[in-house]
């Protein structure tokens, strides 16, 4: 059965104090080029290396989340907090915990935005390393919602490489640099096609988008994930990809490429606040 | 996790009418001539990626090119208005890092 969203306010007790080290947000401003898929996988990856990791999906009207990581322990409710299910290790929130399968959550903007608010404020995430948001596409309401009150760390930029995409990434990029979110970088979904490690790899969709984009953008490219069957039969059947063992698939291993460079750009980020130029506009004079 | 951070700039300034210099986050400083820097631009008109090199016929630098402003791009790069020729280049960290790597070697040489 689903979560009832509210409970009378006699039964809530005192909030829990969170401690997140880090909080990351995974956008595209576009749907379908697998923010989902790419926060399930960056998330295993993450917890893989070590780190205490929470996921929140905040696509209120179409949340995936939950069939990529299936819970083996569904989230609670006690009074006005939510403490937040668990997948592999990982924390999780979303959306599809408090609808039927298949049911649609058929609210106006106002609402999604409050239920969005909860998620900031009221779940019990206890003490995490990374909080990885999983973005609706677009920039309205609930992006803003979330750049503002969710205290971003960094914007992780999901792409594909084609033209199309890029349009609609640039605006979220826009949206991150109106707000003062840095962006940690991006990362190119659906790079490429290698049938066999020893084939020439296919750009299906182009060559270089995601690149290009981080250049246009000033943000660091992150890595590039490949078209792989593997990642889709593990979302669908909410397998991990990854293995145990140290030789992981081609595509495992392109998220462990990419939680590496995530984890090296949000330290680098923890630097500049204390030592480094976030921005500059050196005007030149003349010198004797 | 093994990666190191990218390296960054912790501070930019003017040394003279040609010359700017970086201190880089690793301790490291470097200075940077607007010439050299122009003959080196990594825009898509001075700059073919198909041979990895600067395009024939670009036109000539002026030795005496100066700046008007250089301003970063997000935490990446930097772009520089330069008083003539082409400004539409982006100067990434790594290119600078490579630049001055190559600018030392032939010094030594």
């Amino acid at each position: 059965m689903p979560l009832p969203m509210f409970k009378p306010p006699e039964e809530q007790p005192k909030r829990t104090a969170n401690r997140i080290a880090h909080t990351v947000a995974i956008a595209a401003g576009k749907g379908g080029v697998g923010k989902s898929s790419i926060t399930a996988n960056l998330a295993m990856a993450l917890q893989r290396a070590g780190y205490s990791v929470g996921v929140m999906d905040t696509d209120i009207y179409g949340p995936s989340i939950r069939q990529m990581l299936p819970e083996e322990q569904m989230p609670e409710q006690i009074g006005e907090m939510l403490v937040p299910a668990i997948s592999k290790g990982i924390k999780v929130i979303s959306m599809a915990y408090f609808r039927q399968p298949g049911e649609a959550t058929a609210v106006r903007a106002p609402i999604a935005n409050g239920m969005v608010t909860q998620f900031i404020k009221n779940v019990a995430w206890g003490n995490l390393d990374y909080l990885l948001i999983d973005f609706p596409p677009g920039t309205g309401d609930i992006q803003l919602t979330l750049t503002q009150q969710a205290n971003l760390t960094g914007a992780i930029m999901v792409t594909t490489p084609q033209e199309v995409a890029l349009m609609d990434v640039r605006k979220a990029a826009n949206l991150f640099h109106q707000v003062n979110v840095p962006i940690l970088g991006v990362i190119e979904n659906m790079s490429y096609y290698q049938p066999t490690p020893s084939s020439e790899r296919v750009y299906i969709f182009g060559k270089g988008g995601g690149k290009h984009l981080a250049l246009e953008i000033g943000a660091p490219f992150l890595g590039s994930i490949p078209i792989d069957p593997e990642i889709c039969q593990c979302s669908d059947n909410g397998k991990s990809l990854f293995l145990d063992q140290p030789v992981q698939p081609p595509a495992a291993q392109a998220f462990i490429d990419v939680a590496q460079q995530v984890v090296a750009h949000v330290t680098t980020l923890n630097r500049i606040s204390k030592e480094c130029l976030s921005s500059f506009n050196l005007i030149w004079k003349e010198m004797p | 996790m093994t990666t190191e951070p990218p390296v960054l700039i912790k501070s930019i300034s003017q040394k003279d009418n040609h010359t700017f210099t970086i201190e880089w986050s690793d301790g490291i400083c470097n200075d940077y001539r607007l010439n050299l820097l122009q003959k080196n631009c990594p825009c898509a008109k001075c700059f073919d990626v198909s041979t990895n090199q600067q395009r024939i016929g670009t036109p000539p630098v002026d030795e005496d090119v100066r700046a008007k402003r250089i301003t970063n791009v997000g935490r990446y790069a930097l772009r520089v208005e330069f008083t003539s020729g082409c400004s539409t280049g982006i100067y990434s960290y790594a290119m600078l890092r490579k630049l001055s790597n190559t600018q030392t070697q032939v010094k030594q040489q």
